[in-house]
């Protein structure tokens, strides 16, 4: 059975559907059985009177003879199917239009008239001893009969459509439902992916419900576009108020050091102002960078990325610092395979850039530093791993957060924002961040 | 080079003015998007640089205006955010490269001299000289003064780059942008030392320097 069809059978609108069915189902079988036990009743009860009253006829008869006679002349013009008449006289004589006959499979009725003549109906019967004999007379059953064949055909006529109706009813609406509901999910989808401009949209022909569900989602994407949107905006504004002057004083300190009359102190003294400045910049890149990540908009455009490339250029770029540094950067990246993902390449680089920055900065030289690549259970896992002096197991996820820095990398550069940075990124991406000890050391593993 | 700078900053567009000036350049600085509008169609330039951030007009909808007019002068924005999602925007509104504040002069000055002359009719050619130095393009050999030199596939991208720009500075962020293909700043030596490698090769066994390092901007190779 397909998904689709196992997912319209166990919607919602066509459960009720075939709840409410079942339930009118069971009234009206209720009902219409309530209905025809009273009938029945009432058609026996008659069948009864009209019996006593046929006994009172022949118990008006003088003698036996009489009463033999009178049964004689009355069973010649009744049809054994619907009426018995039965006489047997004190002679042992016996009159009527049927008998009750035995044989070897017990007690038949067994019409006088015919030659095969055993009657098959059922009978209500009154017997009687009247003037030495015994009278037995009896009405066939099959108007009874025939009442609960009208019960089912009503029973069939009235319930079926009904059913059927119900069903057609609950499958449209259901189809219908579902459509709106995947409309829903799917703008739900375009939203978290990031595509803020996505909406329902629903039209006159939506079930209320679901219209207000998707009226409400449409003004909950309308507020977060335009959150989004000031957030731009703010950033913009900010980044501008606060870029206009950083870049003033990059003019002026570059006027400085361009002047010949500086002593070698002041010189020095310039040189650590433009060092600040590009500590304060990338703090501040940084900060607006991790704002825009944070609301999803890069989503938008996603591209397949080949990790396995993206590593080696990344080890290509640090390898000579780590080089310069002392330390050991190796790659172990498979020749073979397909490493891709979707996402963002320059933000995949810069979360690699920033794994193998932290590495370098925060080991001391001799270390070494493995950027791999391997696949886990079918997803793809990217770590960086190092042999230093790790990070212990209490702090590991305080290392994430925005600003957070080890006692021990109070003295060493760095904003505190590289790891939170890979965090965020990580998350964009829907990729798993952990952090474990490399026994010893520091392995980040990035499982997508 | 006649150049025009839209900037509203009066301490960093008399700057930019100033630097180009000392390189010789024509520079014409205006502070708002309106009044670059008209001096832009007016004009004939070379290259625009102009902030994305401007009072009346904003440099987006000014180079949109422009582009959209048929004016095709090369665009070099100015921005104070930093972000793929700005750069590309900027990109898309018709922009042809982008530099983020704070940037140095240097930077700025080779990414307009890249802008004012884009190699385009050097795409065909198949054969890259400067000097004695030969490199062919198609069987992938370099030659200087007859003798074969032999580079890794980043050293010949590097040299290929170099030698299409011939006259012209490469700062390190171009490098990396278009050797490696990432348009953030690692904060390596990693364009250094590549370019001291393709050095070893290209430049230490024969007499005279071909790959000049520009102090503060980047590195050249001379016609």
């Amino acid at each position: 059975m397909s998904e689709r069809l196992t997912s319209l059978i166990r919607s919602m609108p066509l459960r009720l559907a075939l709840g409410l069915v079942v339930l009118f189902a069971a009234v009206s079988l209720i009902s219409l059985a309530a209905s025809y036990v009273i009938t029945q009743r009432s058609f026996e009860q008659a069948i009864r009177e009209n019996l006593t009253q046929d006994m009172a006829g022949f118990r008006a008869a003088p003698s036996a003879r009489a009463l033999a006679a009178l049964v004689e002349a009355e069973a010649r013009e009744t049809d054994p199917e619907r009426m018995i008449l039965s006489y047997l006289a004190p002679t042992r004589r016996h009159y009527g239009n049927a008998m009750i006959a035995r044989d070897d499979e017990g007690y038949h009725v067994v019409s006088v008239a015919q030659d095969s003549p055993r009657l098959q109906g059922r009978y209500l019967a009154l017997t009687a001893t009247l003037h030495g004999g015994q009278l037995t007379i009896a009405r066939s059953w099959s108007e009874i009969e025939a009442l609960r064949r009208v019960f089912a055909n009503i029973l069939v006529l009235s319930l079926l459509p009904t059913v059927l109706i119900a069903l057609w009813g609950g499958l449209y609406l259901a189809r219908s439902s579902a459509r709106q509901v995947r409309v829903i999910g799917r703008t739900l989808d375009r939203l978290t992916s990031g595509d803020l401009e996505a909406r329902v949209g629903p039209t006159r022909g939506w079930s209320a419900d679901l219209a207000q569900i998707g009226g409400k989602i449409d003004e909950m994407a309308e507020a977060q576009e335009s959150s989004v949107e000031t957030l731009r905006q703010v950033s913009s504004d900010i980044a501008h108020d606060l870029k206009t002057p950083i870049q003033r004083v990059a003019v002026h300190l570059e006027d400085l050091a361009g002047r010949g009359d500086l002593g070698p102190d002041s010189r020095a003294l310039v040189e650590r102002a433009s060092g600040e400045l590009e500590g304060i910049v990338s703090v501040f890149h940084a900060l607006l960078q991790i704002a825009q990540i944070e609301s999803g908009s890069p989503r938008a455009r996603f591209r397949p990325v080949d990790l396995a490339e993206l590593c080696r250029t990344f080890f290509e770029i640090f390898e000579p610092a780590a080089t310069e540094s002392g330390h050991r950067l190796s790659l172990d990246v498979p020749a073979e395979g397909d490493w891709q993902v979707t996402g963002d390449r320059t933000l995949l680089g810069q979360m690699l850039a920033n794994l193998i920055e932290n590495a370098l900065r925060h080991t001391p030289p001799g270390t070494a530093i493995e950027i791999g690549l391997a696949r886990a259970g079918g997803r793809i896992c990217l770590a960086v791993a190092d042999d230093g002096p790790g990070v212990p197991e209490a702090e590991r996820a305080l290392v994430l957060r925005r600003l957070y820095r080890l006692d021990r990398s109070r003295t060493t550069p760095g904003s505190g924002l590289g790891l939170n940075m890979v965090q965020v990124i990580a998350t964009l991406h829907d990729a798993e961040l952990a952090l474990s000890d490399n026994g010893p050391g520091l392995r980040v593993a990035i499982t997508f | 080079m006649k150049l025009l700078v839209v900037e509203d900053d009066e301490t960093t567009g008399a700057y930019i003015a100033r630097g180009l000036r000392e390189e010789g350049q024509t520079v014409d600085l205006v502070s708002d998007g309106r009044a670059a509008l008209i001096q832009a169609t007016a004009g004939s330039y070379d290259v625009l640089i102009v902030d994305r951030m401007l009072p009346e007009i904003d440099g987006m909808t000014l180079v949109k205006t422009l582009r959209g007019a048929g004016n095709q002068t090369p665009v070099l924005f100015l921005t104070s955010l930093g972000s793929v999602d700005d750069r590309i925007s900027g990109l898309n509104a018709g922009g042809d490269d982008y530099l983020v504040k704070p940037f140095a002069f240097g930077e700025l000055s080779a990414r307009v001299a890249a802008l004012a002359r884009r190699p385009q009719a050097l795409e065909q050619e198949t054969v890259l000289r400067a000097g004695d130095l030969e490199m062919n393009l198609i069987s992938r050999k370099v030659t200087r003064g007859g003798v074969e030199i032999d580079l890794l596939p980043r050293e010949f991208s590097l040299l290929e780059h170099l030698l299409r720009r011939k006259g012209r500075v490469q700062t390190r962020t171009m490098l990396l942008e278009a050797i490696w293909d990432i348009s953030f700043d690692p904060m390596t030596n990693v364009v250094e030392t590549h370019v001291s490698r393709l050095r070893a090769k290209v430049d230490k066994p024969f007499e005279t320097e071909m790959i000049k390092t520009i102090r503060g901007a980047g590195y050249r190779i001379d016609a």
